[in-house]
């Protein structure tokens, strides 16, 4: 039996003027996947997580996460994921324990709720050293890090970001890495994009490939489902994904290695469950 | 094979880089609207050239005519002042584009350098500079003829002094501006610096109506001292020569050049370094100490909900942090003393200014003042935040809430200051009359919703990321600038308005009835543009995001 997806779009299209950078991508992602979206530089994969989270507005096609109309609901949405989204939204002139109390307070956390989230979480990312020292004086790695933190303090079902490992060392890249994988050990659904295949390859479940096809080409026509026009998403599992995914294939979707944890909630900002 | 490098090639590209980013710029509905306003305030200043410029021509035709050639030390002072000064109060007025970005290309140091100066000449204050002492150049040469070579020699030089000054200022600015503390002390000694000019005015009205030997001694000095300065070892060098004192005015000439070298010299220390691509990054220099945190607990605002007061607690934090902005924020204080010693010396002459003719109007008046120098923040409400305004539209909180939050900020400043004006007006005037403060406080209840219902539009609609730690390089939308001046314009035409009223009748209690009835009109209307924040910004979120999280 199928299970109902976390992520799903129908004719999801995105112009910009004349431009058309996402056109008409369906695309269903089930629950506890780490999912993810790889294409190359420009192929609409920021574009793509930008309408998921409500940061962009597309021109047409529908959304719903984990049930819910994004365009109809879109707080309710917002209440069940979190998002790091390109330029990371950090506020410089916090320091990172005030910006993740601050975080955790606009996800609807209490304040000593969110204080002492910020704090685990903040331990759990080594960033608990210098707790004087501004957003803006942080390191690339140290951002990315605090961004993810600020996107799980409120222990989300939905984990959206985009090009997480961009820029960070692989002293940083390991911490997240780990929080990203005990998340979906727990059940959270994590969507993730990158123009590196090699990361996809070894963190997610299922991934899916966007890209550019010249005009209505033939490529759209053989993956009707996928693509209507002048994109196409081949989805498969990861393991089989290099063998099975040559150019103008469509792949069903499977479900990934790690089973869906529907159970129970994410909580982040444990330190002993991130270990 | 490795392509040539032809410095002429590099600069004509460079050139037309700029002109294709000016008309690129005007694609978009906003740019062609920003064009708009640019021009407005184009043209104003057009007006104050060339006015500045007739002003110059005949005050040199006079004094060279009249043999006291030494005398255009009193145009070329103002000129100096105004080519040094100028571009650090009105960045919003000024383009200065980044010419860091171009190290990337393989530029040789000579162009780099080239290209600094020529950024720099193409500032309005530059521009207006040049026009101010071509007006000199034009006055000298209508009066004395056989002078122009000279004077052309002196001026050019002069010019270019003020050229590579400014650069130099902005380059050393830069330097101490690019790391968070130092930016900060900066901008506390920047705006120290302005307002012990503020304070000359008053000062001198204070003490030059009694003689005072003193002083006499005193203006001596400062006019052996300007002379060696460079406006006035240029106006030397012309003088000098128009007696036919050559060599003296050969020997004022060198000076200046060598002034202008040895400050060519501090330029190039700096150019040299961004050349080389020195790293200014703050977090580097900062020692790593682990120091202890405790559990920090969030700001509670009862009544308010969690969303609203952590946003409130942000922008506090924001600007606690930021000593420009803080420092700005209690000029009303300033200015109250400064037009107190100023009413004081006119006092003595029985001449004293408006607020000493009207001194109910002291308390209103400085209550407005707190509320215009806001319009910073309440018009730019995310310039701050940059790309952190992407985290207010992921997050699971209604926009408006957001604005509430920040306009309860805002208005905390408001009362605060207003407080302390209340303080101030009664410590350097007396206590304001009851039915005045009442009124005043009306007032406030009208504007200040009104100033938010059009703060958060703008805010939106043209918004210009910004950082709260430097002074004098905010970036503002010129469409912002109309547009609030306009506002407030209107905002104090009423005002005086109502009290006019209020004096006619003899009763200052109709100015709180009228104010109260105003306010009844502007509140409402805050409560709709609030109301429709939502889905404003969702409207607008593409063009907000692109504007504050460009890098």
């Amino acid at each position: 039996m199928d299970l109902a997806p976390t992520i799903s779009t129908q004719g999801l299209s995105r112009r910009f003027g004349e431009l058309v950078a996402v056109d008409g991508v369906n695309l269903r992602v089930a629950p506890g996947q780490f999912f993810g979206f790889l294409g190359p530089n420009g192929a609409g994969k920021s574009t793509t997580i930008k309408m998921l989270t409500g940061l962009l507005a597309p021109s047409s096609g529908k959304i719903e996460i984990l049930g819910i109309d994004l365009n109809a609901h879109p707080v309710e949405v917002k209440r069940q994921i979190g998002v790091v989204p390109e330029g990371m939204a950090l506020f410089g002139r916090l320091t990172g324990a005030e910006f993740l109390s601050f975080a955790g307070r606009m996800y609807g956390l209490d304040r000593t709720t969110a204080a002492k989230r910020a704090a685990e979480l903040l331990d759990f990312m080594q960033l608990a050293d210098q707790p004087k020292k501004l957003v803006t004086d942080y390191s690339h790695g140290m951002q990315k890090k605090l961004a993810l933190a600020a996107a799980v303090i409120h222990g989300p079902k939905v984990l959206f970001l985009d090009e997480p490992f961009e820029g960070v060392d692989a002293i940083a890249a390991g911490t997240l890495k780990s929080m990203l994988q005990g998340m979906i050990a727990r059940g959270a659904t994590i969507f993730l994009t990158s123009h590196v295949l090699e990361i996809v390859e070894r963190l997610c479940s299922h991934v899916a490939i966007i890209h550019q096809t010249p005009g209505r080409s033939g490529l759209a026509r053989r993956a009707p489902r996928r693509s209507r026009s002048r994109h196409s998403l081949r989805i498969g599992r990861r393991r089989s994904f290099r063998r099975e995914a040559h150019p103008g294939t469509t792949v069903p979707a499977h479900r990934g290695r790690h089973a869906p944890h529907r159970s129970g909630t994410f909580v982040a900002g444990m330190k002993a469950k991130f270990a | 094979m490795t392509p040539t490098l032809h410095r002429r090639a590099q600069l004509s590209a460079i050139a037309e880089l700029r002109w294709r980013m000016f008309v690129n710029g005007l694609r978009s509905k906003r740019g062609k609207m920003e064009l708009v306003s640019r021009i407005i305030v184009t043209a104003a200043f057009s007006l104050g050239g060339l006015g500045g410029f007739a002003a110059a021509t005949v005050s040199a035709w006079y004094f060279v005519s009249q043999g006291k050639a030494e005398f255009l030390a009193v145009v070329l002072w103002p000129i100096f002042f105004f080519w040094q000064v100028f571009p650090v109060m009105a960045t919003a007025f000024t383009n200065n584009p980044d010419s860091g970005e171009l190290l990337r290309f393989p530029l040789n140091y000579s162009s780099y350098f080239l290209i600094r100066l020529a950024y720099g000449f193409f500032d309005p204050a530059s521009a207006l500079g040049c026009v101010g002492v071509f007006g000199v150049l034009l006055g000298t040469t209508v009066a004395r003829p056989a002078l122009f070579p000279w004077a052309l020699l002196v001026l050019l030089t002069f010019a270019i002094f003020n050229l590579v000054l400014m650069q130099t200022v902005f380059a050393w600015l830069e330097r101490w501006l690019a790391q968070r503390r130092t930016r900060e002390i900066m901008g506390v000694l920047f705006i120290l610096f302005m307002l012990s000019f503020q304070l000359i005015g008053p000062m001198m009205e204070r003490f030059d109506k009694k003689p005072r030997p003193e002083l006499s001694r005193a203006a001596e000095i400062v006019t052996q001292l300007q002379a060696v300065l460079p406006p006035g070892l240029a106006a030397s060098a012309i003088a000098q020569t128009s007696h036919a004192q050559f060599v003296s005015g050969l020997g004022s000439l060198l000076f200046l050049a060598a002034v202008t070298t040895a400050i060519g010299f501090l330029l190039n220390l700096r150019l040299r370094a961004q050349f080389r691509g020195e790293n200014l990054s703050e977090a580097a220099a900062r020692p790593t100490v682990a120091q202890a945190q405790g559990l920090q607990v969030g700001w509670n605002l009862s009544g308010f909900s969690q969303p609203v007061a952590a946003v409130f607690e942000k922008e506090v934090r924001y600007l606690a942090r930021s000593g420009p902005m803080l420092l700005t924020l209690i000029m009303p204080v300033f200015m109250l003393l400064v037009f107190r010693l100023g009413g004081k010396g006119n006092a003595l002459q029985h001449q004293p200014n408006f607020f000493g003719r009207v001194p109910d109007m002291v308390f209103p008046g400085a209550a407005a003042y707190a509320l215009l120098v806001l319009t910073n923040l309440v018009f730019n409400s995310f310039g701050g935040d940059a790309a952190g305004v992407q985290f207010f539209f992921a997050s699971p909180v209604h926009f408006r809430q957001i604005m509430l939050g920040k306009n309860l900020t805002h208005a905390s400043i408001l009362l605060a200051n207003t407080a302390l004006a209340w303080i101030a007006v009664s410590y350097f005037y007396g206590t304001p009359q009851l039915a005045v403060s009442i009124a005043t406080v009306a007032g406030l209840l009208f504007a200040t919703p009104l100033n938010f219902a059009a703060g958060n539009l703008l805010s939106i609609y043209s918004p210009k990321k910004r950082d709260f730690a430097t002074f004098g390089r905010q970036n503002v939308s010129q469409m912002t600038v109309l547009a609030s001046l306009g506002l407030q314009i209107v905002i104090v035409a009423i005002g005086v308005g109502v009290f006019a009223i209020a004096h006619l009748y003899q009763n200052l209690w109709i100015a709180s009835v009228i104010f109260l009835g105003l306010a009844a009109i502007s509140n409402p209307v805050y409560v709709i543009v609030l109301r429709r924040m939502d889905s404003i910004a969702l409207q607008r979120r593409e063009t907000l995001l692109a504007e504050l999280c460009r890098a």
